[in-house]
């Protein structure tokens, strides 16, 4: 590492540190944040939430950081991908039947084929373009996607109940069974794609790809081929993304503007293209938000505000992000 | 040669404003606010050229000067009941102060990352006027005092299209507008044949910022009513990208020609499909990027009906 | 070492130092270059020519050392500041801005205080020069290597420069092409121009220049007449003695 690097990174530390900072500093101003235990036990409750949220965030975020690695194009209708995931879920827990967490055992192959679909028709022409051709392409699906799901199923907001109850981990912090088990399986699912990306010849294949398509090529590696398996890996990932997200929180046809942002900032945060660093992210990015919606007034919206304010911050900073080195 | 043209180009000119002039009274109010809205489109096209077509600094969060704009101009005529021709100067001299803050650490960053960074500049714009209650009435939005604004927001957006058009023609046409173009083309090279890329950044993003604020601000008095979600929607950014790359980007004429043909297509499949002329749009979004990234000017200069090179 | 008389002089390079991580690149390399006259700097690769050459064009920024061009120091200044203190570059492979035609090309080069008409007077000439006018609203993509080659030198001329350096001219360019390069280079010179080429092949610079650098390692191992330098030990063995073995 060249020195300016090592300093980038002590100072995107520091920016960390003032960032997470300042909830609590907002919070004593405004009377939010207290000191007696039982807030301090809402406090741990919060931030544990918090962490276990980001999982969920840093698996979807994984997928597009993907695309962005190997293919470089950004896609803007990722979030659009996660909301597709929990209205497949809505669909199967509501008319089928099903539960959430079974559909996944033929939602994600749907994914799969869907995203492979949308490689050949759409991405395979927008590869090596320059970045607006790909974010307008995108973007362009993201509506279609959008507007689609708001004819099928309106702009009512849905939630499903599933595992309402609570996990007492001590006697005084609580935690949403719901939250637990989403958490539980996005580990899983997210370990389950590291380790096929570092074990399997596939998998290695499509990080050479990532490295260097020419030399990949050259090395006899079917690039093409590649570009499919990612985008139908990173398809199903946000359509996990969604099922676990949707037996959490409402949503309708239009909060996958937001789960985009979301990802775009936890992959500037991590180092695009760096998997481990969508994970670290992901958990970071998920705290700050729930630390600030606890502290500071206006909460939804400065949620946000943390959201893009870090996303320009680290970029400014450190473009490579956390684990990467600057770019050239 | 090269002076023939420019006084064919401006007599053009002249002929369409005179058209433009005439053209209101005869028209329906529907009508009228139609062209209004196209003259509108015409200058946010022209004005993400200026820094995306010409320097090649792909701004994806352009609607932050638009709403700016809009705001000034609410804020002023509402609550301090400002005349609302004097609140279009603050609002460009106010979306000129922020482009400088937000493009000279921005425009550092190249390609994606410049993109992403300016989507995120302008939905972070867009939370700061939902939670600025004290100045912008946050979420729920400024109403402003009734007025009969259809014939005066008619020659405002007139006269702000023109000067617009003025302007990218003139900036194209010079050197100035070469070098922006020789930054979009290789800014190492460009930097080492003596120009100061920072600079000239800056300059093009400041001045691609002050149009649309000067069109949201007329676009607020005409509508009378503004919310954060209407003014700072991404759609917005969308349509002027949309429309410079329909027309041919990094030329003047390619986004007055793609605003015109692309919102009056918008403008035709709502009213005939209003339930999915969205979904349409999308569609239309993907198959123009796709299939024709260089634009209808590209097409005819690849042709040879249109001479190459802005400059000759 | 370099204190003759001070107008012979146009680029004094003194103790430079320039290193990436733990890789001393250029390692306290000293020359001087003779003003009105065609030099050259060559190394084998890896010998910090290259970093070098950055270093003078403000590429790189230097960790210590100083660049004095007629006197002033030039270290540290961005590139296109170095640009206004008269020193052009070419570069190895062809920048020429591609979606530009010839004509915009030569014209993004210009002073904007120069007026339009001079500028264009400028552009017309040297592009006759080098025989590209009936290419002037041709794109840059569309020409040929050789022809953008040309386009990029003649672009290189636009305000006309004192000080010329060529970054590898030789590089991927047949034999016609370069003889015309260097019949260029040598009219240049006769007007009074410093010229420094940087080059990895030893026999353009060997038949071209007066007085040779020769760089191993981060420093000037050896300078001299082309006759010297074509027998120095040094050389000789930087060039195929023992190889690297980092």
């Amino acid at each position: 590492m060249e020195r300016s690097d090592v300093r980038s990174l002590y100072l995107l530390a520091a920016f960390l540190a003032c960032a997470y900072a300042l909830p609590f500093v907002v919070g004593v101003g405004a009377g939010t944040a207290r000191g007696d235990a039982a807030w301090l036990s809402y406090l741990a409750a919060v931030v544990l939430g918090g962490l276990m949220q980001g999982g969920v965030y840093a698996m979807f975020a994984v997928g597009l950081t993907l695309i962005f690695g190997v293919m470089r194009i950004i896609n803007a209708a990722h979030g659009e991908m996660v909301m597709m995931g929990a209205y497949l879920t809505w669909v199967a827990f509501f008319y089928l039947g099903v539960d959430p967490l079974l559909a996944l055992a033929f939602t994600l192959p749907l994914a799969f084929l869907f995203g492979m679909a949308l490689q050949r028709v759409l991405l395979d022409a927008v590869v090596g373009q320059p970045e607006l051709t790909s974010l307008l392409v995108t973007f362009g699906l993201g509506l279609v996607m959008i507007y689609s799901a708001e004819l099928i199923f309106t702009t009512d907001f849905r939630t499903i109940p599933y595992a309402p109850g609570t996990v007492q981990l001590t006697s005084t912090i609580a935690i949403g069974q719901n939250r637990v088990i989403s958490f539980a399986m996005a580990v899983v699912i997210t370990l389950g794609v590291f380790l096929f990306l570092k074990r399997s010849r596939l998998g290695k294949a499509v990080r050479a790809t990532a490295l260097n398509a020419e030399v990949a090529m050259v090395c006899g590696i079917d690039v093409r081929r590649i570009y499919l398996i990612t985008t139908g890996l990173a398809t199903a990932l946000a359509v996990a993304g969604g099922a676990l997200v949707s037996i959490q929180f409402g949503f309708n046809p239009e909060t996958g503007v937001l789960y985009t942002l979301q990802a775009f900032a936890i992959i500037i945060l991590g180092g695009r293209g760096h998997y481990v660093g969508a994970l670290i992210g992901g958990l970071m990015l998920a705290v700050l938000e729930n630390l600030v919606s606890l502290m500071v007034p206006n909460g939804t919206a400065m949620v946000e505000l943390a959201a893009y304010g870090l996303m320009i911050f680290v970029l400014l900073i450190r473009p490579g992000g956390l684990m990467g080195v600057k770019e050239g | 040669m090269a002076r023939r043209e420019h006084i064919r180009n401006l007599v053009l000119l002249g002929l369409v404003v005179l058209g433009l002039a005439l053209l209101p009274y005869g028209l329906s109010v529907y009508l009228r606010s139609f062209v209004l809205f196209t003259m509108m489109y015409v200058v946010l096209a022209l004005s993400w050229n200026i820094i995306s077509g010409f320097t090649g600094y792909t701004s994806f969060g352009h609607v932050a000067f638009y709403g700016i704009g809009a705001y000034a101009c609410a804020i002023l005529v509402a609550d301090y009941r400002w005349h609302w021709l004097a609140s279009l100067g603050v609002g460009a001299v106010v979306a000129a102060v922020v482009a400088v803050m937000i493009g000279y650490p921005v425009l550092r960053l190249k390609g994606p990352y410049f993109a992403i960074a300016m989507l995120g500049a302008a939905e972070g714009t867009r939370v700061i006027a939902t939670v600025w209650d004290g100045l912008t009435h946050g979420g729920l939005g400024i109403s402003l005092p009734s007025a009969e604004t259809s014939m005066p927001t008619y020659y405002a957006m007139l006269a702000c299209m023109l000067l617009t058009a003025v302007v990218c023609y003139v900036v194209g046409h010079s050197r100035f507008g070469i070098r922006l173009n020789a930054i979009r083309e290789d800014e190492g090279a460009a930097e080492a044949l003596g120009i100061d890329a920072t600079r000239y950044k800056l300059a093009a993003f400041t001045l691609s910022a002050v149009f649309p604020a000067v069109a949201g601000g007329i676009q607020a008095y005409k509508v009378l009513y503004i919310d954060p979600p209407s003014v700072f929607f991404v759609q917005i950014t969308i349509a002027m990208a949309l429309m410079s790359m329909l027309g041919g980007k990094g030329t003047v004429a390619g986004p007055i020609l793609g605003a015109v043909v692309l919102y009056t297509a918008q403008e035709l499949t709502w009213v005939n499909f209003p339930s999915a002329h969205l979904i349409a749009y999308g569609l239309f979004i993907i198959v123009v990027a796709r299939f024709m990234p260089r634009g209808l000017i590209g097409f005819a200069i690849d042709r040879g009906w249109v001479r190459k090179g802005m400059v000759h | 070492m370099t204190s003759e008389t001070p107008g012979a002089i146009a680029l004094d390079v003194r103790d430079l130092r320039k290193a990436f991580g733990g890789v001393r690149a250029v390692d306290g390399c000293s020359f001087a270059v003779p003003r009105g006259k065609i030099s050259g700097l060559i190394g084998p690769n890896g010998s910090g020519k290259t970093t070098t050459f950055n270093l003078l064009t403000g590429v790189v920024t230097p960790d210590a050392g100083q660049v004095l061009y007629l006197g002033d120091d030039i270290a540290g200044l961005k590139p296109f500041q170095v640009f206004h203190r008269g020193i052009t570059r070419t570069f190895q492979i062809t920048r020429v801005f591609r979606e530009m035609t010839v004509f915009e090309n030569m014209l993004s080069v210009t002073a904007l205080a120069v007026p339009d008409r001079a500028a264009r007077a400028r552009a017309e000439e040297l592009l006759a020069l080098v025989n590209l006018t009936h290419l002037r609203t041709e794109y840059g993509g569309r020409l040929s290597y050789g022809q953008q080659k040309l386009l990029e030198f003649a672009r290189a001329l636009m305000t006309d420069p004192d000080l010329i350096l060529l970054d590898e001219p030789a590089a991927g360019v047949n034999r016609t092409l370069l003889q015309h390069l260097l019949d260029h280079i040598h009219r240049l010179q006769e007007r009074g121009k410093t010229i420094l080429i940087v080059e990895h092949d030893m026999n353009v610079i060997m038949n071209h220049c007066e007085r040779i650098f020769v760089m191993d390692y981060g420093v000037k191992i050896a300078e001299g007449p082309p006759a010297e330098i074509r027998h120095d030990e040094r050389v000789i063995d930087a060039y195929f003695g023992r190889r690297r073995q980092r």
